[in-house]
């Protein structure tokens, strides 16, 4: 546990070099949590009774969910694939820790840092100025809070595994850019999944980006509550298991194959 | 060689050599495919909700989203890789280009050939032609005229706007950050009529960022949404104007940003 902090520690402070970079990056959020709010506001005049929840709730959604959208997608599947390009990964293998294990710890520290500098903040900036509302009570933040941990490390795993194709196929850009959009559409980033017809909803139950967006967005604007919140982090829980024993088996595989081939 | 030889021969090498990785070639066409076809999958949820967004209907934000990757697109295949500039200015690498007997700015704006894009013209003319005859659509030669101006004009437009942030790192040295926030206005007109946001918004995507330019305010000619009652109605013939405007703007800051440059010595 030691080694994990010291190693999310270093990420933190590596990146509290671009500190101007940041600062750009959080205004960026202001504009998409301004868009969100407006469009929302927008359609709810235009039909009041087709969301099935109120319009705080939706307005909280949305900006709430602009606010954290920089804390899921972090840089080691991009690391793995400089790595792998550059040939550098075999230092990162002679290191005596599980790589596994060392990813974890370098995206943790990094989503840390950008709670610090762009998920607070924005959640402030949307709290005065674009109707960002508190939890409506302590059950509703905490189990946000449990459901975004959650979420983060069923995003993490996607990430990872798609880090490891970059050891098959190198270049992992394009699959980078449909992974990001399927992500972006099931997640319920931009729309909440309550709203999707037919195929498309049920689709979007089964699969495991929901945990993402949803079901920590959802919680916090108290749309699931009770027994749904239970059985929405039930869901979590399940696909990380599934996604953690699928990369645990791949790494060992692909392990194998490094090895056999430098020999 | 003049200017224009000499950037399309660039253009000629960077696309031979990218033909080189077929497998690489076609992922990446596939994938700006999908992201376009989940972009377009958004708006229709949404708006089979709700019939319709303000007074757009389906199609009528088909045909904004088309009109504005179509522009885009252009853009995209020939000039995308400005924003290298700035790691240029880091590298130092940008001291070849004033070495070599040509105009730098040919030379950076040959440098690739994004083909990824080709994948984006695809969408945004079958967006236009289904939009087009969904909508019931009977242009006369003028506005398919300006449909075309307004096209190259977008395209023009993006790479003004792209040109000036990259070369703000002549002064600054990073315009990565700047670009960003540019981004987050482009995706949001892209996408969405901007008659639904507040009129700050209005005023600098306008004035400022002129990006609604690429999309809303030809799209309001071209469908016969022009309300000339309206102060600003004119708006909607500015494109190319607009277009014309940036470039002597760029023409401009860059000869003060060769001006200033002293090279990082790396």
């Amino acid at each position: 546990m030691k080694l994990f902090w010291s190693f999310a520690r270093q990420n933190f402070h590596a990146l509290a070099a671009y500190r101007f970079d940041f600062l750009l990056r959080a205004s960026s959020i202001i504009i998409l949590m301004y868009g969100t709010r407006w469009l929302w506001v927008t359609l709810y005049t235009q039909r009041p009774g087709a969301f099935g929840v109120s319009l705080q709730q939706m307005v909280t959604y949305g900006v709430l969910s602009m606010a954290i959208q920089n804390l899921f997608y972090t840089d080691p599947p991009y690391y793995m694939a400089r790595q792998v390009r550059t040939g550098a990964i075999d230092l990162d293998l002679l290191k005596p820790l599980d790589f596994h294990f060392h990813m974890l710890a370098r995206s943790t520290g990094e989503m840390l840092f950008r709670v610090c500098v762009l998920a607070l903040p924005g959640m402030l900036i949307g709290y005065f100025l674009f109707d960002l509302q508190l939890p409506a009570n302590w059950q509703a933040g905490f189990f946000f809070v449990v459901a975004f941990l959650l979420g983060y490390l069923v995003s993490f795993h996607l990430g990872f595994l798609l880090g490891l194709l970059a050891f098959v196929s190198i270049e992992i850009h394009s699959i980078d850019w449909a992974f990001q959009a399927t992500a972006r559409f099931f997640s319920g980033q931009l729309i909440p999944l309550w709203l999707f017809p037919g195929v498309l909803g049920f689709l979007a139950d089964i699969l495991p980006f929901r945990s993402i967006f949803f079901t920590p967005l959802s919680i916090y604007a108290g749309v699931l509550q009770g027994g749904a919140v239970a059985r929405a982090i039930g869901f979590q829980l399940l696909w990380l298991a599934i996604l953690l024993s699928i990369s645990h088996w791949l790494w060992r595989r692909i392990q194998v194959r490094i090895i056999s081939q430098g020999g | 060689m003049n200017g224009m030889q000499l950037f399309f021969r660039l253009i000629q090498i960077s696309l031979l050599s990218s033909m080189q990785y077929r497998a690489n070639f076609i992922a990446g066409i596939l994938g700006v495919l999908f992201w376009n076809v989940i972009n377009l999958g958004l708006i229709g949820v949404l708006v089979t909700k709700f019939t319709h967004l303000k007074d757009w209907t389906v199609w009528e934000l088909v045909f904004l989203y088309s009109l504005w990757i179509l522009g885009h697109s252009l853009y995209g295949l020939f000039f995308s890789h400005t924003s290298e500039l700035e790691n240029y200015l880091i590298e130092g690498s940008f001291d070849q280009f004033l070495l070599r007997p040509a105009s730098p700015l040919i030379q950076l704006l040959g440098g690739e050939l994004q083909y990824n894009e080709i994948a984006n013209a695809l969408i945004g003319l079958t967006g236009i032609s289904l939009a087009y005859a969904q909508l019931d659509l009977q242009w006369n030669g003028w506005k398919w005229g300006f449909l075309f101006v307004a096209v190259i004009s977008g395209s023009i437009i993006e790479l003004g706007i792209n040109l000036l942030v990259a070369c703000s790192a002549f002064w600054t040295g990073r315009s990565r950050g700047t670009s960003f926030i540019v981004n987050q206005f482009y995706s949001l007109v892209h996408q969405y009529p901007i008659d639904i946001f507040g009129t700050a918004f209005r005023v600098i995507v306008t004035g400022l960022i002129p990006v609604a330019f690429m999309n809303y305010y030809p799209a309001l000619f071209l469908l016969d949404k022009m309300n000339r009652n309206s102060p600003g109605w004119w708006l909607s013939y500015m494109s190319p104007l607009v277009a014309l405007l940036l470039i002597g703007i760029v023409a401009i800051v860059w000869r003060l940003a060769l001006n200033r440059y002293s090279s990082s010595g790396s």
